[in-house]
């Protein structure tokens, strides 16, 4: 029965504030990636100073697109949908300010620390320890007001876009922190507790899922929201919806390793990998057609309405990116296109059509709604959308012509596959330069569009006074009939069976003897078992569906432990093996303090933004850069530094490739030693003085994570460092190169020139 | 336990488990699907446009 009519304030303020946000980190990580782009034409804008070099500024785009730019939309739209979803004002006004101006704060203190070096050296998941501990906390403080906000909800149901966002926070939440789960040396810095391979494959289950969760569940929550609404229709299919999320939900989460094809990562972990990504296709491309569809009988209204334009294109983008994502992910294709800018193309489909985009057109819809003014011009809207979408299709369009040149040029080989067609790395650079180029022009009309966003934002809000939405409801007593609590929404059939029978799948797949076969019993009684008791409990288990769809902590829970379920069978056995009594022919050698010191100045440097190390078991890289890498080869290393892009040659193997001096020059001006080479110079790498202090707190946090140094004293470990940093400035001056001793560039040598030096592992420790 | 993980050739089991399970997945979210009754598909459909009728914007404070 209805009870007293009350009236609801939406705290639209904070929606505004989180808009404005996304305009300002919109334009700001665009523009830096139009620099970044400039730099790989033309050296030269890397302006020799450290600040400002590719290696520091491509991860200052990425942190800034991904959770600035796309956070900010994100934070508004849920908040504006979700209040009116569940006829609720957000439940803290404290809360969200905080969540507002705490993430602001997050994001200017990595716009300082990214440039200054300090990175943890991991992609997306660069920022030093205390900013993510910042992240956390604010993603904490956002979880708490939404959840407490569907904890006050006067709508009982819970619309499909309200999963999508419990999906995204749960999700997220996981993610973020166990792939940033590190030792801090000092206040600066800190080591990730993962290494190698495990430490790989957490970074590309955090950064794949990083993709799926960040950059599209909330997306696609939005689109649920704010599609219909701009077409005046409701969702062509709700069932289709449903399938939709629980699909992609489950699905997405294991997909990960597919960034990791022909490198030393296990097989199995490649081929589920493969398996789940082609199984995407189902999912993704049911969302996309379930929000084009939508559009039935409004398709008209496009020719009008930029807001549907740029929906109807975002969403075509996405199915676009989504077909070419498991495409990349077959084994063959992966080969030629893994480490080229095809990569780089696919990539910025999703991100400038689909999230892009889907910000274009929720901006377009809300700025006359939430300052009660209408769009100051329909056509600058629709001239963005104009230019937005050329500027795509020629960025889009020149990465995967230079990336699959790439791709052919460093994989071709003559002579019956026995030697390399073309041997020298340069020569690809300089075939790709007017593809890069074209990049350039591609991101500029994109970002141009952007500043008519922001002109017209601009003059609609000008002299406009901001307004919050209300409506009146009816305070209406909840149903206890409802309720599901945790006990039965955990301990009834339809948990138990999945839980029981991916568990036992899971011993199936990884255990030997009888617990395989445990594992196999086990998963045929569970089967035969739900599928007898289907007849007679079909009802109660829809029943107790239903109410799951009405109770938000419950199902909350569930959808944690489904994401959970693909980590854990993927990284728990990778955890376990990867220890150095199980690896097999080779194995590396602890890096002495000096080469510490260097590894960690290539981290701060973002080296691995253009260097991989991680030599595949493919014919044309074994010929390039010599033998395959193994598992063991990169054992001791925090972070893994394998990269996932080759603008230049990979280094696993560059040690005593060379001689000091070859790097000393190759760092001081690289063009002297490779013509025709896009990379920075590093000339204070030449003066800045290394600080050898910190060595002591670094091995000691080494050691606790397991890299076999002995007990060496910090006496010991600055007279290593300095008798080894003696060596290499004796021979660089008997090269003719004046270089003290205590400067940044001979740590520097010292690591590179140590690069595939692993030794042969002893028969008693490969088979104890 | 895990050593055969990387010791041995034997991953076409996991993609078969893992097909399966992810098919079954699927196959029994979308029998759910299907079988939510219309009345409450259509009424999930409305959600987002229940408030719009009473929706006011009042300048904020």
């Amino acid at each position: 029965m209805p009870g007293q009519k009350i009236t609801i304030e939406y705290n639209d303020r904070v929606v505004r504030q989180f808009l404005l946000a996304t305009l300002i980190w919109g334009a700001v990580g665009m523009l830096v990636g139009l620099l970044i782009a400039a730099q790989l034409n033309f050296w030269q804008l890397n302006f020799a100073l450290p600040w400002l070099t590719f290696g520091r500024l491509r991860p200052l785009h990425t942190n800034a697109v991904i959770f600035a730019f796309v956070g900010n939309m994100m934070f508004a739209g849920i908040y504006y949908s979700t209040q009116r979803l569940v006829k609720a004002r957000l439940a803290s006004d404290f809360l969200s300010a905080l969540h507002f101006w705490g993430w602001q704060l997050i994001i200017v203190a990595a716009a300082i620390t990214l440039p200054l070096g300090y990175s943890r050296g991991k992609e997306y998941a660069e920022l030093i320890w205390p900013i993510s501990l910042a992240v956390v906390f604010i993603w904490v403080v956002f979880a708490v007001n939404f959840f407490w906000t569907l904890a006050r909800r006067r709508e009982p149901a819970l619309y499909v876009a309200l999963w999508f966002y419990i999906a995204t926070i749960v999700t997220v939440a996981m993610l973020y922190i166990v792939n940033h789960l590190s030792i801090p040396t000092s206040l600066l810095h800190s080591y990730p507790v993962f290494s190698g391979v495990q430490d790989a494959l957490v970074q590309w289950w955090y950064g794949h899922n990083a993709v799926a969760f960040f950059l599209t569940t909330p997306i696609l929550g939005i689109m649920y929201y704010f599609l219909p609404k701009a077409a005046e229709r409701p969702v062509y299919s709700y069932r289709l919806s449903v399938v939709h999320f629980w699909s992609l939900v489950f699905v997405y989460i294991w997909a990960g390793p597919h960034h990791l094809l022909n490198t030393t990562l296990p097989d199995w972990l490649q081929n589920l990998g493969v398996t789940f990504s082609l199984m995407l296709w189902a999912p993704s491309w049911g969302g996309m057609l379930n929000g084009l569809l939508t559009l039935r009988g409004a398709w008209h209204k496009l020719r009008t309405d930029p807001v549907l334009k740029f929906f109807a294109a975002g969403v075509t983008f996405y199915g676009m990116a989504t077909f070419e994502g498991p495409l990349l992910s077959i084994k063959s294709v992966n080969a030629l296109a893994h480490y080229t800018d095809w990569i780089i193309g696919h990539v910025h489909a999703g991100t400038l059509g689909w999230n892009g985009f889907m910000a274009a057109g929720m901006i377009y819809w809300l700025l006359p709604r939430l300052w009660n003014k209408p769009l100051y011009s329909t056509a600058l809207a629709n001239l963005h959308f104009w230019i937005g979408t050329v500027g795509i299709l020629l960025y889009v369009a020149a990465m995967w012509t230079s990336g699959i040149t790439q791709g052919l040029m460093l994989n071709a080989t003559i002579e019956h596959g026995t030697v390399l067609a073309y041997p020298n790395f340069l020569d690809t650079l300089t075939t790709i330069r007017p593809m890069m180029l074209m990049r350039v022009v591609g991101g500029t009309l994109y970002l141009t569009g952007w500043f008519l966003l922001a002109y017209n934002f601009y003059r609609t809000i000008r002299g406009a006074a901001p307004v919050n939405g209300t409506i009146e409801v009816y305070e209406e007593t909840p149903n206890p009939e409802a309720r599901l609590s945790l006990a039965r929404a955990f301990f009834s059939a339809p948990t138990l069976f999945a839980v029981l029978g991916v568990g036992f799948a899971t011993l199936w797949m990884l255990g030997t003897d009888l617990v395989s076969t445990a594992g196999l019993v086990g998963s045929l009684a569970c089967l035969i078992a739900a599928y007898a008791l289907i007849p007679s409990r079909s009802k109660a288990w829809g029943d107790w569906y239903e109410k799951l769809l009405l109770n938000a902590l419950p199902f909350t829970l569930l959808t944690f432990v489904a994401v959970a379920a693909g980590g854990l069978i993927q990284i728990i056995p990778t955890v376990l093996v990867q220890k150095a009594q199980n690896v097999e022919d080779r194995i590396q050698v602890p890096y002495t303090p000096l080469e510490l010191a260097g590894r960690d100045l290539y981290v701060s440097e973002g080296c691995y933004n253009c260097h991989s190390q991680m030599i595949r078991t493919l014919v044309p890289d074994v010929l390039r850069y010599g033998d395959y890498s193994r598992l063991g080869e990169s054992i001791y290393d925090h972070p893994y530094q394998w990269g996932s892009k080759r603008t230049g040659p990979d280094l696993a193997r560059v040690g005593g490739k060379y001689p000091n001096i070859w790097h000393l020059r190759h760092m001081e001006d690289p063009r002297a030693i490779s013509a025709g080479s896009n990379m920075p110079t590093y000339p204070w790498l030449l003066t800045h003085k290394l600080d050898a202090s910190v060595l002591p707190a670094k091995i000691k946090v080494q050691r606790m994570l397991g890299v076999p140094y002995g007990p060496l004293s910090a006496q010991q470990i600055f007279d290593s460092a300095d008798d080894q940093a003696k060596g290499i400035a004796k021979d660089l001056r008997a090269a003719g190169a004046y270089v003290a001793a205590d400067t940044e560039i001979v740590a520097l040598i010292a690591y590179l020139q140590t690069l595939g030096k692993s030794v042969p592992v002893p028969p008693k420790a490969a088979h104890p | 336990m895990f050593k055969r993980l990387i010791l041995e050739d034997s991953s076409a089991i996991y993609v078969i488990t893992a097909f399966v399970t992810a098919a079954t997945i699927f196959c029994t979210i979308t029998w759910r699907a299907l079988r939510m009754p219309r009345a409450e598909v259509e009424k999930f459909a409305q959600l987002p446009f229940t408030t719009d009728a009473d929706e006011r914007h009042d300048p904020s404070a």
